[in-house]
């Protein structure tokens, strides 16, 4: 650094700024070094995490969100209800039908409509099927997060299997835009709940050997327990949500506490547990893929008891369909949207509706006057009630901790920035 | 006659084992064998292809070569914030001097292709092998960059563990055999009395050590890419870049070949006789070796689909907790074997 003509950090106070390099350098404390996790950093999404170290630990951690707002809350006021739901499934697309599920939800309780038993039955499948491809998909970011390259391609690999089952339910791998007011777009294909009983069973097999391989190695279980451990009081104080919420030990679950559609009639548990820590958070997401199991196999035995290829729509909006309508219905399993439903006015008045997503509970909050589209809708995204978490958890511990807490957390950016 | 004056200069056993066989030429070869193999076995431990689509005949193969290439065509940016000589010296100098060990080992017991004379080769190899990572160092200082800094400061904590556990673990080996001769150590070890197996402990230290050293799962520390980018070589750029992750994987390459001859019978199952001529008395004594380096090598790459990475001080932990107590049991062993006389 002798050889640099332009001044160096020699000396400086704190609260001192500095020209270096073309760059303006502040000291923000005595021997505290500032790194910026992201936004381009390998080890962030699209968000930063500022972190002040004091030699390796973390002094402080600011994480700055918002790299990628889409201002999905303005954009919604300006369209259709239906348009809406491609839209907001771009929150998390590898979540949709859990995401966009309580807002149809809630426009349903505007309209004062309710879908028919099978459309429920058959939202909760795609919703199942959904949890366990976002938790595998966390559990991959989490494995490379600590190094480990073959708990990132299992899950990834795994993943595949429902995202396939997602496709052939619904005609795509990700934004399915499945479930809409009324009911479902598609009837389930022949064969497929065979195909999802097979999966179930590969998956449960499979869950065995991410214990063998991840859970239960020595290096892994070193580097997770007792890392970034959000105590109970903390964890219901910060507002934490979902997986992260019920590692600390708290039984909170809005398919259990508030079941909407039909998860009353089901029959799964709750996995919580007590210790807080990043490996409690793993343990969690691998428990509730179990239970997302248990809950597909019971959910695809009702659906085989019904009569197939109705049922699907609310009657408000397939009554008056056109028998070419229901001849595609019989002939191809799809469920064609009547075009009053793009135009669809909602009576005036408010409506709130939320459900478990795979990162924790989503709230929607929708506002109607009476027009074509609504007047306000808000969303409250759980990667944002968890973001916080990192400012309280992260400090005192190492540097190289933030990824084995940053990947526990399971914290998805386009989620939290909307 | 001037072909003559070259092949003699290339000939010269000290510049041929450089260069040549085991040197550069051959760690080149190897390495890129090692690498293809490991992203091979680990897609099929991940239920993936792996390399294939450079040369899908060859199993992508050739995909290394590409790589490569591709480094040398890629643009070397040099930031302005940077030690310019440190920056650009500290990697050629780390890639050079990680080769120079294996000029003071033997590749076979004939007396005319040593490279240096042998009395003292184990001590001479063993110091040599300490010095690549003071220009790791040093080019993380020079790069001015806080993720090369911070990858440095990792480099240099691990260098405190694990070479005292190199050598140690390497050393019971010349103990147990009571020479520091290479060439001595090898021929102790024949009649498959490889040290390996009569002294484990001091073998499983070394290649605890050797992964240690060259960033190897589950310390692959310094570079890790989730907290530090790249660690030391974040701000290094196309065959600059290329430079030092190859010299990394020559350390191992290194370290591999002494483990070879110091544990695993060197070139044993052959016995070159004198007057064997190039090829039996060098070049296949020479391949033995590289075979068993091979194998460690590939042991010690695959370990990369089985573990995460440890934290910083965790693997101190486990060097000073866990691994020195071991070498140093594997030092009391070898002395055993040698008051013993078993080997």
């Amino acid at each position: 650094m002798s050889s640099s003509p332009e001044p160096g950090l020699r000396g400086m106070e704190v609260g001192e700024t500095r020209r270096v390099y073309g760059l303006d350098v502040k000291k923000v404390g005595k021997d505290l070094y500032e790194v910026f996790i992201g936004p381009q950093h390998p080890g962030s999404g699209h968000m930063r995490i500022i972190v002040r170290l004091d030699g390796d630990i973390i002094v402080e951690a600011d994480p700055d969100l918002g790299y990628v707002h889409r201002t999905v809350e303005k954009l919604s006021e300006g369209r259709q209800w239906i348009k809406i739901i491609p839209l907001i499934e771009r929150m998390a697309i590898l979540d949709a039908c859990n995401v966009t599920l309580p807002y149809v939800e809630a426009v349903e309780k505007l309209l004062g409509i309710e879908p028919p038993e099978r459309a429920k039955y058959l939202r909760v499948l795609l919703c199942e099927i959904n949890r366990i491809a976002s938790h595998l998909y966390g559990m991959g970011i989490f494995g490379v997060f600590l190094g480990h390259s073959t708990m990132y391609m299992w899950p990834f690999g795994d993943r595949e299997v429902f995202v396939e089952l997602a496709e052939w339910l619904t005609g795509a791998r990700l934004t399915h835009s499945y479930p809409v007011p009324g009911g479902v777009r598609r009837e389930m294909p022949d064969g497929f709940s065979d195909s999802v009983r097979k999966a179930v069973r590969y998956m449960r097999r499979r869950l065995d050997e991410y214990r063998k391989l991840f859970l239960d190695n020595p290096v892994i279980r070193r580097r997770l327990e007792g890392v970034g451990i959000i105590p109970k009081r903390t964890a219901i104080e910060l507002g934490i949500v979902g997986p992260n919420l019920r590692a600390s030990g708290v039984r909170y679950d809005v398919r259990a506490i508030d079941p909407y559609e039909v998860y009353g009639e089901l029959e799964f548990e709750v996995p919580v547990f007590e210790e807080g820590d990043a490996l409690a958070r793993a343990w969690v997401r691998v428990e509730e893929i179990r239970q997302s199991l248990n809950i597909l196999e019971q959910v695809v035995d009702r659906l085989d008891k019904m009569p197939r290829n109705q049922g699907l729509m609310h009657d408000r909006f397939w009554a008056k369909a056109p028998a070419l309508f229901k001849k595609v219905l019989q002939d191809e399993g799809r469920v064609k949207l009547m075009p009053l439903m793009a135009m669809v006015k909602v009576p005036k008045g408010r409506a709130m509706a939320r459900a478990e997503a795979g990162r924790g509970e989503i709230v929607y909050y929708v506002e109607s006057d009476g027009g074509i589209t609504p007047y306000r809708m808000r969303v409250v995204t759980p990667s944002f009630r968890n973001a916080i978490v990192f400012k309280y958890i992260a400090p005192g511990h190492r540097l190289a901790d933030l990824p084995a807490i940053y990947g526990s957390i399971d914290y998805f950016p386009p989620e939290a920035d909307r | 006659m001037v072909l003559d004056l070259i092949l003699d200069i290339i000939l010269w056993p000290p510049l041929f084992q450089l260069a040549i066989l085991p040197g550069l030429a051959a760690a080149l070869i190897v390495v890129m064998g090692v690498i293809w193999f490991e992203r091979k076995a680990a897609a099929r431990v991940q239920m993936r292809v792996g390399p294939l689509y450079i040369s899908p005949r060859l199993g992508g193969a050739l995909q290394l070569a590409a790589d490569l290439l591709r480094y040398t065509m890629q643009e070397i940016i040099i930031p302005r914030g940077v030690d310019r000589a440190v920056f650009i010296a500290a990697p050629l100098a780390g890639l050079v001097v990680s080769v120079l060990p294996l000029v003071a080992v033997p590749m076979s017991p004939l007396p005319e292709t040593w490279p240096i004379p042998m009395d003292y080769s184990v001590l001479v190899a063993l110091a040599l092998t300490t010095l690549p990572p003071i220009f790791l160092v040093a080019a993380a200082w020079a790069s001015n960059n806080k993720f090369a800094v911070i990858g440095g400061m990792r480099e240099s904590y691990l260098i405190t563990a694990y070479e005292i556990i190199a050598i140690l673990s390497l050393l019971s080996a010349a103990v147990a055999a009571g020479t520091v001769n290479v060439v001595e150590l090898v021929e102790a070890q024949s009649g498959g009395k490889w040290l390996a197996l009569l002294n484990p402990l001091a073998f499983v230290a070394a290649l605890v050590a050797v992964l240690m050293a060259t960033s190897g799962f589950p310390f692959e520390i310094p570079e890790a890419e989730n907290e530090v980018v790249a660690g030391a070589f974040t701000e290094y750029s196309g065959l600059m870049y290329g430079v030092n992750m190859g010299a990394a994987y020559i350390r191992r390459y290194v370290y591999s070949v002494l483990i070879a001859l110091f544990f695993l019978g060197g070139w044993k199952p052959l016995d070159p006789a004198p007057g064997a001529g190039v090829l039996g008395g060098y070049v296949l004594p020479a391949l033995v070796v590289l075979v068993k380096a091979i194998a460690v090598m590939a042991f010690l790459s695959f370990l990369r689909a089985v573990y995460g990475r440890y934290r910083l001080d965790q693997a101190l932990d486990v060097a000073w907790r866990l691994a020195f107590p071991l070498s140093m049991a594997g030092f009391g062993l070898g002395i055993i074997l040698a008051y013993l006389g078993v080997v």
